[in-house]
């Protein structure tokens, strides 16, 4: 009963969380986004989340910046509404190192409501070979004291947005599709150690819930992926296994169905879901050695876990996962219940 | 365990081949038309494409030599095999003969698609250990669904649905490793982590063959 309890409680602290939590504030980007060495050139910073007129004591300041050394703080600011700044700056002459461009990160610091960040956000371009020393506007005003952001909120994602929420309903069916196979699997071996016809039952019901939640998660996989990657299918490695995993147990119910002596069904499609669990997790180790992966912590995408899922995250997120594979069980415990009163009232038991 | 009845099962499957002979003409036959109707239909497979139509090729035959190992004899006659020998080592000699059929096969089928297409294989050692390699891997995978397939009516149809997902990673090695064939002889490949990968799944298929498979037989 607690369990049934707390998935409940766990799911609803998921969803209320993962839709009410605000993202952070960012910046969205930033407009020109290539400007030339030597102009002074005003350029609109667009917020996302942020809160540039909110009153403080100390000025906001704005920063294109290169890397820890080299950064070229605006002269002048104007701040439009709580979403659009314009900020001023005279490019020096010569850009920090030997090249025909490079590339620089904007950063808004606000006193009272942080800091946001946009990575390569603006090109700036040599125009003429330079000549003479570094121009000292590279170096005079560092980037420091920064203003953190307080209070609960999620990370902000350049091409997420708000779509990270996702993360708290998308990747734990994935978790929920593994450990209900996986309890399939496991009720498959029972079966054979002792065949009695409830672990065929509890293995059937297991697989049955466990493909519903790979639907779900392929489902809601995709509509992220046509937000984020641009369509809906991209051969994904994660698509592949999950689409393989689908097929799978597709076979092993088009092979339970095809007997009528159901002490054989059971027997046959406990070994077959033995033998194809198995083969499954060399594909695990396969696979990923062939297809690149968009999702994040696969071939040199950043993982979830190092800034990505921060605190705040993790705060939802294993809650998330939590829930839903109690969940999960419990639908799968109401299937077995009534698959038991069907086969009673049939007398097939 | 008794392993001295390896040889003479092995040599019963060959009397039983030879026997039935029309069965294994038809697998000659299926792979010749497969191979001349890809010759009429495509104009001319680059190495990618040569590649893909091969291994299907490949597959469909394996499929089509395999599914019948268990069904060409009568369930009684099977019965008395299983007392005279130990399952296991049954089930061991219709791997090792299927893996013989599947290299004759895949022999027979490299030089057909070779006559009608350019065949873009330089490496011919390393294109005949693929070979080989695929045709043990897919004999184990092949022969045990098909065990549990013949315990059912619809067989071919089965065979394909519960096989495909079980060998779609050796299907993905296999074409890999022949793809490097099509590297001129002289360029180093790195083949190994792929060949080690198939020999992996190979023993994993193998000890799941001998502890699953006494729980088929028995009706």
């Amino acid at each position: 009963m607690w369990w049934k309890i707390t998935s409940v409680v766990l799911v609803l602290y998921t969803i209320i969380a993962g839709f009410l939590v605000p993202l952070k504030s960012g910046i969205e980007r930033v407009e020109p986004n290539v400007a030339q060495t030597g102009e002074q050139v005003s350029i609109r910073f667009f917020g996302y989340n942020t809160f540039f007129t909110r009153p403080t004591e100390t000025p906001v300041r704005v920063w294109l910046y290169y890397n820890d050394q080299y950064a070229l703080r605006a002269q002048a600011i104007r701040l439009i509404n709580d979403t659009i700044l314009e900020a001023t700056f005279q490019m020096p002459t010569n850009l920090p190192e030997e090249k025909s461009f490079v590339l620089l990160n904007a950063l808004v610091d606000h006193p009272t409501a942080g800091a946001s960040l946009l990575p390569i956000a603006l090109t700036l371009r040599q125009t003429k070979v330079s000549e003479g020393s570094l121009d000292s506007a590279w170096t005079i005003h560092p980037v420091d004291n920064l203003h953190l952001q307080k209070g609960f909120s999620f990370p902000y994602q350049n091409i997420l947005y708000e779509t990270i929420r996702n993360t708290y309903f998308h990747v734990p069916m994935w978790f929920v599709l593994l450990f209900l196979l996986a309890a399939s699997v496991w009720y498959s071996i029972k079966y054979l150690q002792q065949p009695e016809a409830d672990y065929d039952r509890c293995a059937a019901t297991y697989a049955e819930v466990g493909i519903l939640f790979g639907l779900l998660g392929l489902t809601s996989g995709m509509v992220w992926a046509n937000y984020t990657w641009g369509k809906p299918w991209s051969n994904d490695i994660k698509q592949l296994m999950t689409a393989v995993a689908l097929l799978i147990y597709f076979a092993y119910f088009i092979l339970r169905g095809s007997f009528s002596d159901p002490e054989k069904s059971a027997r046959l499609a406990a070994v077959y879901n033995i033998f194809a669990f198995a083969s499954l997790l060399p594909l695990l180790y396969i696979l990923p050695r062939m297809f690149d992966s968009l999702h994040p912590g696969a071939t040199g995408n950043p993982a979830f876990g190092t800034q990505d899922l921060d605190n705040t995250m993790r705060a939802v997120f294993y809650p998330a996962i939590i829930g839903w594979t109690l969940l999960g069980f419990w639908i799968a415990d109401l299937r077995l219940r009534l698959q038991r009163l069907k086969d009673k009232a049939l007398g097939v038991d | 365990m008794n392993w001295r009845n390896l040889l003479p099962l092995l040599h019963k499957e060959m009397v039983l081949e030879w026997r039935q002979r029309y069965a294994l003409s038809g697998i000659v036959l299926y792979v010749v038309s497969m191979v001349f109707v890809i010759y009429i239909a495509s104009v001319k497979p680059t190495p990618p494409m040569w590649n893909t139509l091969f291994w299907l090729i490949i597959l469909f035959a394996s499929i089509n030599a395999v599914v019948k190992s268990f069904v060409r004899e009568s369930g009684a006659r099977q019965l008395y095999y299983y007392q005279l020998a130990d399952p296991a080592v049954l089930v061991l000699a219709k791997v090792l003969y299927n893996a013989f059929l599947l290299l004759m096969l895949g022999g027979l089928a490299t030089v057909a698609f070779a006559l009608v297409t350019s065949s873009p294989v330089q490496r011919w050692s390393l294109f005949t250990g693929t070979l080989a390699l695929g045709s043990v891997s897919f004999s184990i995978a092949f022969t045990f669904i098909s065990a549990i397939a013949a315990k059912a009516d619809q067989n071919a149809t089965l065979v394909a649905i519960l096989s495909f997902p079980v060998v779609l990673p050796i299907l993905l090695t296999l074409m890999r490793l022949s793809a490097a064939c099509f590297t001129p002889a002289g360029m180093p490949v790195e083949t190994w982590p792929d060949v080690r990968n198939l020999l992996a799944v190979d023993a994993i298929l193998v000890a799941l063959v001998f502890v699953l498979f006494p729980y088929i037989w028995r009706d």
